[in-house]
């Protein structure tokens, strides 16, 4: 079985029915791209995955690393090695990148990191991503531009080290050489540490500097078209229409 | 922060803005009519003054816009009494005090317990360069004329029955005395702690910087761990002379155990000219704590940082009233206040800016931030501005918040648990006043107080998530 198993995935929110019934398997090491019109359902699959409150999985089952983790609290999927990078990252107020890196490397452990180690791996990942030594003093998110809080997402995932990362829309706002620095760093936790991840795009761009080996398409809460490559190329060519007309999905 | 915004920016001109607000009190300032109660009579002739007045006053009952209203009538009064400690040399330190106070380099300090003062303590180098700790009872005798200068000066002694109380019964206190250029980094440390049931504290501090002095003060009110009622009704007054600055900071946890500590304190600081003072109170809990504060710009050029929190829990009852006060110009304020209520509590704050007639070129800002953490809780922030001269620029703003779950998930996302995240976040929510004390022990000091109320208030706030 597959490190992060999805089956027949089916999820709502108050009102109604978003996922209806998805399936993927992620490995370790594994790059897929999920793509899908707006308002298909990959944030809400993201969300889900890690554990948010306002999605109910009505059916279906999500297993992480042999342990089904469906009803589990959101930081115990953290804490198993799932990393979620938002679309849409909130500030935290009062709490400086630093500090909250150190709590959330901490939150894993069963000893406190201590002062040096944790130097090094901030400054490794500063490195990696290249940002300003500055940034991490700054509190988390707040006044960030929109790059910077990809950016910091990014420097958590490398800080945190996950086996599965999902991305969604990392590169939506990013300028050409923060997309590259962004892309490269995912590249090398990939090539070193054998990160698994599913990167939401809308984007081909993106694809340029992270090969994926596996494309998802999402149509209305399901996933309708699997392949390589070659249907992020179909899709710049010839757009959701003609995938909706072939799937058809109807509410 | 899931939050609404509240933004009022009051650019005068000619005109004079009036808010919504707890005007009939007014300040100090009106209710002396410019001369303070300490107007030449003697210490005596105060006492029998405010003796006359509790004795002709009801317990008060505030009723206060939106139909509460705080009232003193569940106090019974006549149950309490002041108790008195025998000072020996050797006697040990109070256990709420000694659990609380972090253990630092200080410039000197003084506790009262119940109505005597227990420990005094300072620094002998600074007694040689003329620096007085001492208490206030023992001030009024051995340093007559500064007393006699500055008690009451701005103190009003019959505004409620409390307030008369312990202008008429005050014993023990506190005096500092710093005297012109002497310049301190360690705090001086002022206690009032309660112990037990039954007791009656009247507590009344006196501060005088002299000119060019720079000190910091740290007070604290602590109440131990005890069942049935007890008061506090304290007076404070701090005057800081010519170029003087002083970082106030006061810690106030009456706690919030069985014990229903009652506290009706007026507190007051006079900035004269070209001074600073940056006052920072610290309110942690009480039954019932209804703290009248004022910080007034009475002499050119002075300036002030008002800051404030308060955390109300259980079915605890505050009522505070920040004044920030320009009685000439120029003049700078700058009013931040933050706080939070778990529980059935009901916490209320009023902020006001006022600027007196001819006090032109002030500029100053209130702004207050609340989060609600429960659903049974109340949570009041009414800002008010009130402007009498033209020349100036007085403006309002805050956010009223919840527990914002998005952010909740986030960290969550990141491995904290749920209620390590909402530490963090209430944490974070009061770390910009925090990180302005300046003083590590001190932040450390109330950043454990706040979470110790958190972790008490985990189950109300989990019960507030599931409601939404
Ligand atoms: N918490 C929620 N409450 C109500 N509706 C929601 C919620 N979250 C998502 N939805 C709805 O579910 C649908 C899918 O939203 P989702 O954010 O998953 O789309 P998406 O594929 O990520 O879109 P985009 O490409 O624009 O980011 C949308 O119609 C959205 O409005
Ligand atoms: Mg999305």
């Amino acid at each position: 079985m597959a490190d992060l198993h999805i089956t027949n995935l089916h999820v709502r929110t108050e009102d109604r029915e978003i996922l209806k019934g998805v399936n993927l398997a992620i490995d370790k090491g594994e790059v897929h791209a999920l793509m899908g019109p707006n308002g298909s359902g990959k944030s809400t699959l993201a969300n889900t995955l890690l554990g948010h409150p306002a999605y109910e999985i009505t059916e279906g089952q999500i297993v992480f690393k042999g342990q089904d983790i469906t009803e589990a609290e959101p930081h115990e999927r953290a804490k198993a090695g799932l990393f979620l990078a938002f679309q849409y990252p909130v500030s935290i107020p009062g709490v400086s990148v630093a500090n909250f890196l150190r709590m959330a490397m901490n939150a894993k452990r069963d000893e406190p990191i201590n002062v040096k180690e944790f130097r090094n791996e901030l400054q490794h990942a500063i490195d990696l991503l290249d940002v300003d030594r500055s940034f991490t003093s700054r509190h988390l998110n707040e006044g960030f531009s929109g790059g910077e809080k990809k950016r910091a997402e990014i420097l958590q995932m490398a800080m945190l080290a996950p086996d599965v990362a999902i991305l969604d829309e990392t590169d939506s706002g990013l300028d050409i050489d923060a997309l590259r620095t962004v892309a490269e760093g995912v590249q090398r936790l990939h090539d070193e540490q054998g990160l698994g991840a599913l990167i939401i795009t809308h984007y081909q761009r993106i694809l340029h500097y992270i090969k994926p080996q596996f494309v998802h398409i999402m149509l209305e809460g399901r996933i309708v078209l699997e392949g390589g490559v070659e249907l992020v190329e179909r899709l710049e060519r010839e757009g959701y229409d003609s995938i909706r007309q072939e799937f058809g999905a109807h509410v | 922060m899931s939050e609404a915004e509240t933004n009022e920016s009051t650019e005068v001109a000619g005109a004079v803005a009036v808010k919504p607000g707890r005007h009939k009190e007014a300040t100090l300032h009106e209710a002396l009519a410019g001369a303070g109660a300490g107007d030449g009579r003697t210490l005596a002739q105060l006492r029998e003054a405010a003796l006359r007045a509790y004795e002709s006053l009801e317990l008060p009952v505030w009723r206060r816009s939106g139909f509460w209203s705080t009232s003193l009538t569940s106090l019974h009064l006549d149950a309490l009494e002041v108790r008195h400690h025998a000072s020996e040399p050797a006697r040990p330190l109070p256990e709420i005090v000694a659990a609380t106070l972090p253990d630092r380099p200080r410039a000197g300090r003084i506790v009262q317990l119940d109505g005597s003062v227990v420990h005094v303590e300072l620094d002998p180098e600074l007694a040689a360069r003329g620096v007085v700790l001492c208490p206030l009872e023992q001030a009024a005798t051995d340093h007559a004329e500064t007393f006699a200068q500055w008690y009451s000066k701005r103190l009003t002694l019959d505004r409620n029955k409390l307030e008369a109380a312990n202008a008429a019964f005050w014993t023990g206190g506190a005096f500092l005395h710093i005297p012109q250029g002497v310049v301190i980094e360690d705090p001086f440390e002022i206690v009032y702690a309660i112990d037990r049931a039954g007791v009656a504290q009247y507590g009344r501090t006196l501060i005088v910087g002299e000119s060019g002095s720079d000190f910091r003060v740290h007070e604290y009110e602590l109440g131990g761990d005890f069942e049935g009622q007890a008061l506090h009704a304290g007076a404070f007054e701090m005057y800081l002379r010519d170029g003087a600055r002083c970082r106030l900071a006061q810690v106030q946890d009456w706690g919030a155990g069985a014990g229903e500590v009652y506290d009706v304190s007026t507190r007051t600081v006079i900035v004269g000219r070209d001074a600073y003072c940056h006052w920072l109170p610290a309110l942690l809990g009480g039954h019932l704590v209804s703290p009248h504060m004022e910080l007034a710009v009475t002499e050119p050029g002075g300036d002030m940082g008002f800051r404030g929190i308060f955390f109300t829990e259980k079915e605890e009852h505050l009522d505070a009233f920040a004044v920030d006060l320009h009685e000439t110009g120029p003049s700078g304020g700058d009013v931040h206040w933050r706080g939070a209520a778990t529980g059935a509590s009901r916490a209320s704050f009023e902020g006001l800016i006022k600027i007196e007639p001819g006090a032109q070129q002030t500029h100053t800002y209130l702004q207050i931030h609340t989060m609600m953490l429960s659903p049974k809780a109340r949570l009041d922030a009414i800002p008010s501005v009130l402007v009498s001269a033209d020349d100036v620029s007085a403006s309002h703003g805050g956010t009223v918040g919840e527990l914002d779950e998005d952010l909740v998930f986030y960290m969550q996302s990141r491995g904290l648990d749920r209620a390590t995240a909402v530490r963090v976040i209430v944490e974070g929510f009061f770390e910009p006043l925090l990180a302005e004390l300046r003083d590590e022990p001190l932040e450390e000091l109330i950043r454990g107080k706040l979470a110790a109320k958190l972790a008490a208030a985990e189950q109300d706030i989990e019960t507030y998530a599931a409601s939404r």
